[in-house]
C-alpha cells in the first residue's frame, strides 16, 4: 500500500510535469529542452524556505511564482534567437542553471540541500494533494484549449507569421505559455522537493529535461488525456521493470525513437488512427 | 608561460570539438535536421580505433603504424553507418516538423550509448599499447605526441574538406544542393548522392575525433559522447548554423575559453556550463550567431 | 481628401539591389486600386513594405494619416491592415471556417491573458459563414485545408483578410493559379466587395481582369513608379506596353 502511494504520487508529480511543458511545447510550438531548470527552481525557492521557517503554502506559492519569473525572462530571451535556435537555447539555460547550482554553496553545491522539513500531511495525504494538483491542471489546460487563448496558440504553432497577419501579437503569447508552464513546474517542483525532502542537482539536469519532453511527445504533442497517460506510465515504467533495469535505458531510447519515427503524433494519433479505423469497419 | 599553455590546452581539446561539430554542421546545413546521435557515432568511432590497434598490434611492429590503419578504417565504416542512419532514421521523416527527427536523434543517440555499455561493457577500453605517446617540445611548454597529432589532424581533415567544397565539381555541386536543393536537382545534380556524402564526410570526421581522443585519454568509455553532443550543438550555433569556417573558429575558441574559464570562473561556473554561458551572452548579443549563416 | 493610405518615397535595397526607389502612391477610400507592373517590378516587394515584414530603408506609410514605420505587422492589423498573401498560407491544423473565425475574433485575441476569459464563438461564427457565402465557398467550411484545391484556397485567404474588418484590404496575386473561370468569378467578387464599400489595393499579373474591375492603376517597373492613372489611359502609354513586351500586353489586346 505504502509502495503505491508513492507511486501514486511520482506519477501525479510527472503528469503535472508533462501537462505544464505541453503548454509551451504542445500548445505554443515552442520545443524546450530545459525544462526541468524550472522545475529545479521551484523546487529549490520553496526548500530553502521552508527551511527558512516559511509556511509550506507559501512556500509553494513562491517557488511557482519564481520558476514564472525565470520562464518569462528565458522566454524574453528565447524570442530573440530564430526558431532553429531556441531548442538548443533552452538546453543550453537548463545547463546553465545547474552550471550555477553545483557551485553555490547555499545552494548545496553538488550534494543538494537535506531534511526539508515535512509539510505535515502524511503520506496519504500529500497523495491527494498531488492528484487534485494534477487534476487541476489538467482542467486548466483543457480549458486553455478551448478558450481564445487557446485558439491563437494553435494558430501560432501552426504557422507563426500568418498568425501575425491575423493580428496576433506573437511573441506575447509566447511569453505567456511560457510564464504558465513554467510556473506550474515549479509548482511540481516545490511539490516533489517536499515529498522526497532531499534534492540535488542530478534531477533537473539534461536527462530529466529530455524525460518530460519524451512524454510530451509520446503521449501526443498538445493532446490533453495523451500527455497524461503517457506522463503517468512512462514515469513508473522503470519501476514496473524492474526485472529488466538494466535495457531500461535502452528500451527507453529505443520507444522515443521508434514513436518519432513510425507515429510522430504520439499515442493521440495512434489512437485517433484506431477510432478511424473502427469507425470505417462499422459502416462497412 | 601559463596562459601559452591553457591557449595550446584549449586549441587541441578545440579541435577534437571542431572535428564532431563540422559534421553536424554539415548535416543542418543540408537538411535543418539537429543531429544528436552523431556523438554517437563519435564513441563509436573511438570503440573501433582501439579495437583494430590493438588487434593489429601483435600483427604490426610499430603501434602508430597500427594506429594509423585503424584510424582509416574506422573512418570509413562510421562514415558508412552515417549513411545508414540517414537512410533509416530521417530519409523518412523529412517532411514531418522538426522536433520530430530532433527527438528520433536524442532517442537514437541514448540507445547507442547503451548499447556501447551493453556490447562493450560499462568501464570502457584502452590502447594496450598506446601510440604517440612521448613528448615534444614546443616553445613554452611540452606536448605529447598525440596532442599535436590531434591540432594537424583537424587541419588536415577539415582543411581538406574545405578544398573539396571549394576546388571539385563534388564541392560545387554539394554547395549547390545547401542552398537551393530544387535548383540543384534541376541542374541534374544528385541529392541523394550528395546527402550520402554529406553524411559520411561528417560521421567520418566524428570517428577519427573519437580516435584521436582515445589516444589523448587513452579511455573510450559508453557516455563519452554525451558532453560533446551538448556542446556541439552549442558551437554549431554560434558558428551559425551550416557555416563550416564558423563552426571551426567557434569551435577553437570554445576550446581556449574553456580552458582560461575553468581557472578563472571555476568558482561560479562549472566547465560543462561555459560552453552555454558563452552561447547564451553571445546570442544576446548577435542574435543570428557569432557568424551570419547563409 | 486626406487619402487613406499614403505610401511616400519608400526605397528598399537588398545589398546593391535596388528593389524600389522612391516610389510613392496613394489611395482614396472606397478605391480600387490595381498595382501592376512587370515580373520583377517590386509589386510584392512594396506590399510587404506597407505590412512590415519588409522594412524600407527611407519613405513613410500612413494609414488614416497615424504612421506605420516601426510598427510590428500584428500592431498595423490591428490599426486597420488587411492582406492575403500570393502563396497562400491557410492554417492547416483548422478547418476552413475556423480559420476565419479565428481572424473575425481579433478583437478577442488581442491581450494573451484577457483570451484566457472569453470561451464564445458564437458570434464570430456567425460572421465567418457570411463571409464563405459571400466568397462563394460555405459548401467547404467544415473541411482541412489539405483536402481544396487552389480555387477555395485562395478564396478563404480573401476572406480571412475581410473578416478582420480591414480599412484598407491588400490581396497579392489572388487571380494567380486560377484558371480563366475562376479568376473572372473571383475578380467579379473582389468589384463587388469594392462596390460593397470596401478600400482595395489589388497586385495583380493578370492585365486582362486588373483593367476590367479597377478604377486606378499604378504601375511600377524596375523598382520605380512608371505611371497611375486610369486603365484606359495607362494602358495606352507607350513606356507601359514597352515595360510589358513580350509579357502581359498580349492578355491586354484580348480585352
Amino acid at each position: 500500500m505504502e509502495y503505491a502511494i508513492t507511486l501514486g504520487i511520482l506519477m501525479g508529480n510527472s503528469v503535472i510535469l508533462a501537462l505544464s511543458l505541453n503548454l509551451i511545447s504542445g500548445y505554443c510550438g515552442q520545443i524546450s529542452l530545459g525544462h526541468a531548470a524550472f522545475y529545479g527552481v521551484g523546487a529549490y525557492c520553496a526548500a530553502l524556505m521552508t527551511k527558512a521557517g516559511i509556511p509550506f503554502a507559501i512556500a509553494l506559492a513562491a517557488g511557482m511564482g519564481l520558476a514564472g519569473v525565470v520562464g518569462v525572462i528565458v522566454g524574453l530571451a528565447s524570442l530573440r534567437v530564430r526558431e532553429d535556435f531556441l531548442a538548443i537555447t533552452t538546453m543550453g539555460v537548463g545547463f546553465l542553471f545547474l552550471g550555477i547550482v553545483r557551485q553555490q554553496d547555499w545552494l548545496g553545491g553538488e550534494m543538494g540541500i537535506y531534511a526539508i522539513p515535512d509539510p505535515g500531511l502524511g503520506k496519504t495525504g500529500y497523495l491527494i494533494l498531488t492528484l487534485a494538483v494534477a487534476a487541476a491542471v489538467a482542467v486548466f489546460s483543457l480549458y486553455v484549449k478551448r478558450s481564445w487563448m487557446g485558439f491563437s496558440f494553435d494558430a501560432i504553432a501552426d504557422d507563426e507569421d500568418t498568425a501575425r497577419m491575423l493580428g496576433i501579437d506573437v511573441s506575447r503569447y509566447k511569453l505567456t505559455a511560457f510564464a504558465m508552464g513554467t510556473a506550474i513546474a515549479g509548482l511540481a517542483g516545490g511539490l516533489y522537493a517536499h515529498d522526497i525532502k532531499y534534492i540535488g542537482p542530478d534531477s533537473f539536469g539534461f536527462v530529466e529535461s529530455i524525460s518530460i519532453l519524451s512524454m510530451v511527445v509520446i503521449g501526443g504533442i498538445g493532446s490533453v488525456p495523451g500527455v497524461i497517460i503517457a506522463a503517468a506510465v512512462l514515469s513508473v515504467l522503470p519501476q514496473w521493470m524492474q526485472f529488466i533495469a538494466e535495457y531500461k535505458l535502452l528500451i527507453y531510447g529505443g520507444l522515443l525513437f521508434a514513436v518519432m519515427r513510425f507515429s510522430p503524433g504520439g499515442l493521440a494519433e495512434m489512437a485517433n488512427r484506431a477510432i478511424r479505423r473502427w469507425a470505417r469497419e462499422k459502416t462497412a | 608561460m601559463l596562459a601559452f599553455e591553457l591557449i595550446v590546452q584549449g586549441l587541441v581539446q578545440g579541435s577534437i570539438y571542431a572535428l564532431i561539430a563540422v559534421g553536424l554542421t554539415l548535416v543542418y546545413g543540408l537538411l535543418r535536421i539537429l543531429h544528436v546521435a552523431h556523438a554517437g557515432l563519435f564513441t563509436l568511432g573511438g570503440y573501433f580505433c582501439v579495437l583494430i590497434t590493438n588487434l593489429l598490434v601483435g600483427v604490426l611492429p610499430s603501434p602508430t603504424g597500427s594506429f594509423a590503419i585503424a584510424v582509416i578504417l574506422s573512418m570509413v565504416v562510421v562514415g558508412v553507418l552515417g549513411i545508414v542512419i540517414y537512410r533509416l532514421c530521417y530519409q523518412p521523416i523529412l517532411d514531418k516538423p522538426p522536433y520530430v527527427a530532433l527527438i528520433a536523434s536524442i532517442g537514437l543517440f541514448i540507445a547507442m550509448e547503451e548499447l556501447f555499455r551493453l556490447v562493450f561493457g560499462p568501464y570502457g577500453i584502452s590502447y594496450t599499447n598506446p601510440p604517440m605517446a612521448e613528448s615534444v617540445e614546443f616553445l613554452f611548454t611540452s606536448l605529447k605526441q598525440a596532442e599535436v597529432l590531434t591540432m594537424l589532424g583537424a587541419i588536415v581533415l577539415i582543411g581538406g574538406l574545405a578544398v573539396l567544397a571549394s576546388r571539385t565539381r563534388l564541392g560545387v555541386a554539394w554547395r549547390a544542393t545547401v542552398t537551393d536543393p530544387e535548383m540543384a536537382q534541376s541542374f541534374g545534380i544528385d541529392i541523394i548522392k550528395v546527402r550520402y556524402l554529406n553524411f559520411f564526410i561528417g560521421s567520418a570526421l566524428a570517428a577519427a575525433a573519437g580516435g584521436l581522443v582515445a589516444l589523448l585519454s587513452n579511455l573510450v568509455e559508453p557516455t563519452m559522447g554525451s558532453v560533446p553532443s551538448y556542446k556541439a550543438l552549442a558551437i554549431i550555433v554560434l558558428g551559425g548554423l551550416g557555416d563550416v569556417r564558423g563552426t571551426l573558429i567557434a569551435a577553437l575558441a570554445l576550446g581556449v575559453i574553456e580552458s582560461f574559464g575553468t581557472i578563472y570562473l571555476g568558482d561560479i561556473l562549472d566547465r560543462d556550463a561555459i560552453a552555454f554561458a558563452f552561447l547564451i551572452v553571445v546570442l544576446m548579443l548577435r542574435p543570428q550567431g557569432l557568424f551570419r549563416s547563409a | 481628401m486626406t487619402p487613406l493610405l499614403d505610401v511616400r518615397d519608400i526605397s528598399v535595397s537588398f545589398g546593391g539591389v535596388h528593389a524600389l526607389q522612391d516610389v510613392s502612391f496613394q489611395v482614396e477610400e472606397g478605391e480600387l486600386l490595381g498595382l501592376i507592373g512587370p515580373n520583377g517590378a517590386g509589386k510584392t516587394t512594396a506590399m510587404r513594405v506597407v505590412t512590415g515584414v519588409v522594412t524600407p530603408n527611407a519613405g513613410s506609410i500612413l494609414l488614416d494619416g497615424n504612421a506605420l514605420t516601426g510598427k510590428p505587422i500584428h500592431e498595423r492589423v490591428r490599426m486597420g491592415l488587411g492582406m492575403s498573401q500570393q502563396i497562400v498560407k491557410p492554417f492547416r491544423s483548422m478547418s476552413v471556417l475556423d480559420n476565419i473565425v479565428l481572424a473575425a475574433g481579433n478583437a478577442r485575441t488581442h491581450a494573451p491573458i484577457a483570451a484566457l476569459f472569453m470561451r464564445d464563438r458564437s458570434a464570430e461564427r456567425g460572421k465567418a459563414k457570411a463571409l464563405l457565402e459571400l466568397l462563394g465557398i460555405s459548401d467547404a467550411a467544415g473541411a482541412r485545408p489539405a483536402e481544396l484545391p487552389l480555387g477555395y484556397l485562395k478564396r478563404l485567404e480573401v476572406a480571412r483578410a475581410l473578416a478582420l474588418e480591414p480599412r484598407v484590404l491588400l490581396l497579392d496575386e489572388p487571380l494567380a493559379g486560377l484558371n480563366h473561370m475562376e479568376a473572372e468569378k473571383l475578380s467579379d467578387t473582389i468589384r463587388d466587395l469594392n462596390r460593397n464599400g470596401t478600400t482595395i489595393v489589388l497586385i495583380e499579373h493578370n492585365l486582362g481582369e486588373v483593367m476590367r474591375i479597377c478604377s486606378r492603376l499604378f504601375v511600377l517597373d524596375n523598382g520605380c513608379t512608371l505611371k497611375t492613372g486610369g486603365p484606359a489611359e495607362v494602358m495606352a502609354d507607350p513606356r507601359v506596353r514597352a515595360a510589358y513586351l513580350g509579357e502581359g500586353a498580349a492578355n491586354a489586346e484580348t480585352h
